[in-house]
């Protein structure tokens, strides 16, 4: 009895048309891929690509360069070099401010994108949100040392896109 | 009641045998056992004020201050028991209430006392609400940078001021939430210990002005090393960041420099970023331009001169002169290189005149050991502006002042002390007062056996204060008679060096020399002077000293590490000016070098070279380089191991500076088994006064000692370099 069960099995190819029922099935569904470029796909406020600086509404770059950052970073991407910049520091004293010498401020603060794992540490430690990952992931470079993104660049992406990443922070601002 | 006994304690239910009087905190520190703390500090008096060490003791109704309670026996103390955790949780609560959480931006972050406490006894939350207070910050001048927000009233710098600097500039003003710590009448600070506050502020409130901002605690390595200004060899360490040297801190070091360091040697490294660092080997052409080169070339010239001279007018036409911060290893190979050329023509005494009583005087030595100084009852300082020269040495005799020493000092004037001597004798010149004192001792019975003192001392006029001087080193039973760096600057050095000694052996005191500079007492055993090789061996010829140098320029001489516009004794200037070929090894480019030398080669500055320092006690003292030379510069020991090979002279085959190290200790080492080093068996007195009728030299102000502090800008705009800047320009006018 089971030898001809078997039997018929074989020479009607059941378990052959078992699997391309499978496959016949996702032939009428919807389609998951998309017409990337023309297409995307949708992104959680969580989203972890291009970094970027923020600055202040007053324009004051957030950064105070406490290089928490720098030191968190588990692929050591990222480079800080700190002096105080008296320039824009308040006259007065203020509350964690100093009137005799300027503010702790960056001269330099470079990511290498190569390196970078896009892990999320620097934004999660950052203390003044100076430090985040936008949702840009479509960039490229066309020499070796374009991998390196300088403050500059940085602090121009956070421009561009701060009111996606205002609003990207006020939802997980619930979270955490 | 015998209070040798040893009392038994219970600390965590554990016994320990403790000495009465003995606090608890330190029998905790003793054993291990963690108790936080804020003003509490070993070297300090002990204020109380933090509470953050409250213990649990048996049978006290309340949380016992471990710093303020002495043991008793019997005690039962807990330190980690739930009403003492509760206790510390409290007080570190209103800690935090006036402390801003600026972390982020503060320079301690990272190395930061309340941080670490918070994290280990505080709660995680904060309750507090309300407006926290803001407090002004204070300018203290350009070495210590204030966020007094920050202070958590510790007083640890007040304290310091008041016991370890002398000068009593900081204090509390205010009380309550309205306590401020500062100067009250603002101001510099003007110890030349003052950068040691900013180790001891346990929380960001006091911080290094010229660190500001600008590396972390974690990012940067550290290195030991050794302070290279003053003969106290202080251990420091060295902390750099991407190869280039961030900061200096002091290491722990009791037999040395206990905590602390000077100012001098904390901020000087500011000077190694100079713009007129020398970077590239230079040699003078035809039209009598330096014009830069390669190492080949520029040895080649300098050996080509130098032999040039050495084969037309003999060895002894070649001269070296050599910085007193030189290391051991840099002094053995320039004094075997010259006198392997044939000359005995080597000093690093660059800023003595009297070089006559050379033979007859011991090496620059301390004579007992710097913790020994503190137990010293009677002091006589002769020519010295400790404070400037040695400021350790200096701290360490203030505390035997202030345990009650009587301390005397023969100076110039202007020098200042930070506490009351017994006698302060400030006289325009030094000689006859140090005559009136030996010849105090002399009719007091004393000196029979030193013949030919009482040809020195005839004409001296015995005064009141200086039988008053006499007597206290003679009540003393371990006196002191110490001669300093102006001593040695004054014309009459012969005749100061056979007194003090006088004096020394007649009060049955030790006779200390402290002269200038890092090293020379490594310049003596390593055989930089004329009159001896290394480790006192005997030279077949006597060379000539700079004094005669001086008078009669050599025709070929090496500087190393000299800038000779600031660094030597008068009229040196001009004999280079006269010398036909002049070498110069150094790390920062001089006027006078620039305009005269032939052959310019960059040596690698303090903490780009490996070497060894003997400090005033006679310690050796080793450190690494700990970064890279700057541009082309290389190591001094390794420029003269090259060119004493170019030279074709024997035995300078050296791999490491170790090496070289190993070949002094060696000849030192059996100096000290034969015993020659420091018994001199009879004193010897010059037959006369030689120059009478020089005043007392006043000395170099406390940052111009040498290249790298003269660079370094902040020192220079601290009140202290200031005020001396000042003083140095008015004594050169008049």
């Amino acid at each position: 009895m089971d030898k001809l069960k078997k039997l018929l099995k074989v020479w009607t190819l059941w378990e052959l048309l078992q699997g391309l029922s499978v496959t016949g099935k996702y032939l009428f569904k919807k389609k998951f891929t998309l017409n990337y470029p023309e297409e995307k796909a949708p992104q959680s406020p969580r989203f972890r690509g291009l970094h970027a600086l923020r600055r202040y509404e007053d324009g004051e770059e957030r950064c105070i360069a406490c290089k928490l950052c720098e030191a968190v970073c588990p692929a050591m991407a990222i480079t800080i070099e700190a002096a105080p910049r008296n320039e824009g520091a308040p006259q007065v004293n203020g509350a964690g401010r100093s009137s005799n010498y300027g503010n702790r401020r960056t001269t330099r603060y470079d990511i290498d994108l190569f390196k970078c794992i896009f892990c999320g540490y620097c934004q999660e430690a950052c203390p003044v949100d100076a430090i985040v990952e936008t949702r840009i992931y479509e960039y490229c470079f066309e020499s070796r040392t374009g991998s390196v993104i300088t403050k500059e660049e940085l602090l121009k992406i956070g421009d561009q896109n701060e009111s996606q990443l205002a609003a990207d922070l006020e939802v997980d601002g619930r979270y955490r | 009641m015998d209070n040798k006994e040893s009392l038994t304690i219970q600390l965590n239910d554990i016994e320990y045998q403790v000495e009465p009087g003995q606090m608890l905190i330190e029998v905790a520190d003793d054993n291990g056992i963690e108790i936080p703390r804020f003003c509490y500090h070993k070297k300090l008096t002990t204020s109380a004020n933090c509470r953050m060490c409250l213990v649990e003791v048996e049978k006290a109704p309340k949380m016992l201050p471990a710093c303020a309670t002495p043991v008793m026996d019997g005690m039962k103390v807990w330190t980690k028991s739930p009403k003492a955790i509760a206790a510390q949780k409290s007080v570190m609560e209103f800690l935090l209430i006036n402390h801003p959480l600026d972390c982020p931006v503060c320079d301690q972050g990272g190395e930061c006392d309340l941080q670490e406490i918070a994290l280990g006894y505080g709660a995680d939350q904060a309750r507090y609400q309300e407006k926290k207070r803001i407090v002004k910050d204070k300018n203290y001048g350009p070495l210590v940078a204030t966020e007094m927000t920050r202070c958590i009233h510790c007083t640890r710098c007040v304290r310091f001021g008041v016991e370890i600097g002398g000068i009593a500039e900081i204090g509390g003003t205010g009380r309550g939430d309205h306590m401020e710590i500062g100067t009250y009448v603002e101001k510099s600070l003007s110890s030349e210990l003052s950068g040691n506050i900013i180790d001891l502020c346990p929380v960001g409130a006091l911080l290094s002005k010229p660190f500001l901002y600008t590396a972390r605690s974690w990012e940067m390595k550290s290195f030991p090393s050794i302070a290279a200004h003053d003969a106290v060899g202080s251990n420091i360490q060295i902390q750099t960041r991407n190869g280039a040297v961030m900061r200096v801190v002091p290491l722990e070091n009791e037999a040395i420099n206990e905590l602390w360091i000077s100012d001098r040697d904390r901020f000087s490294y500011l000077g190694l970023e100079s713009d007129d660092r020398l970077t590239q080997p230079m040699v003078r052409n035809e039209e009598g331009k330096l014009i830069t080169t390669d190492w080949q070339s520029a040895l080649e010239a300098a050996v080509k001169g130098v032999q040039a001279v050495v084969n037309g007018a003999g060895g002894s036409a070649l001269g070296a002169w050599t910085s007193p911060s030189s290391t051991v290893e840099e002094f053995y190979l320039l004094q075997k290189m010259v006198r392997g050329l044939g000359s005995s023509n080597i000093d690093h005494r660059l800023r003595q005149y009297d070089f006559s009583g050379q033979q007859e005087q011991r090496s620059p030595r301390l004579g007992i050991t710097l913790p020994q100084v503190e137990q010293q009852n009677a002091i006589l300082v002769v020519g010295a502006n400790l404070r400037h020269e040695q400021p350790l040495l200096a701290h360490r005799i203030r505390k035997a002042a202030l345990a009650g020493a009587e301390v005397s000092s023969v100076h110039p004037q202007g020098v200042v002390y930070n506490y009351a001597l017994t006698q302060e004798l400030a006289v325009d010149q030094l000689t006859p007062t140090v005559a009136a004192i030996a010849k105090a001792l002399e009719e007091m019975g004393k000196g029979s056996e030193l013949s030919g003192l009482s040809a020195l001392t005839t004409n001296a006029v015995v005064e009141a204060s200086h039988r008053v001087t006499a007597e206290s080193l003679l009540r003393g039973d371990q006196a002191l008679v110490l001669l300093g760096g102006l001593a040695y600057q004054d014309h009459n050095q012969s005749v100061l060096y056979a007194l003090a000694d006088a004096i020394a052996v007649m009060s049955g005191a030790t006779l200390g020399v402290v002269t200038e500079g890092a090293n020379a007492l490594g310049g003596q055993l390593a055989g930089a002077v004329p009159h001896h090789g290394v480790a006192k061996q005997v030279v077949d010829s006597v060379g000539m000293d700079l004094g005669t140098m001086v008078e009669m320029p050599p025709k070929a001489l090496l500087l190393m590490g000299i800038e000779a516009a600031e660094d030597l004794a008068e009229g040196a200037v001009e004999a280079i000016g006269q010398s036909e070929f002049v070498v110069s090894i150094a790390a920062f480019a001089d006027e006078v070098s620039s305009r005269k030398a032939d052959v310019v080669l960059p040596m690698a500055a303090f903490t780009e070279t490996s070497g060894t320092f003997i400090n005033m006690e006679g310690v050796w003292q080793s450190f690494q380089g700990v970064v890279s030379p700057k541009g082309e510069a290389r190591p001094g020991w390794k420029i003269l191991r090259v060119l004493g090979t170019l030279f074709n002279l024997d035995g300078f085959e050296f791999g490491d500076s170790e090496s070289v190290l190993q070949e002094v200790k060696q000849a030192c080492d059996a100096m000290e088994s034969e015993g020659t080093d420091e018994e001199i068996t009879s004193w010897v007195g010059p037959a006369d006064w030689g120059n009478s009728s020089a005043t007392a030299a006043s000395g170099v102000a406390i940052y111009r000692g040498d290249a790298l502090t003269r660079r370094s800008q902040p020192l220079q705009q601290s009140s202290l370099g200031k005020a001396e800047q000042h003083q140095h320009n008015e004594g050169a006018t008049a």
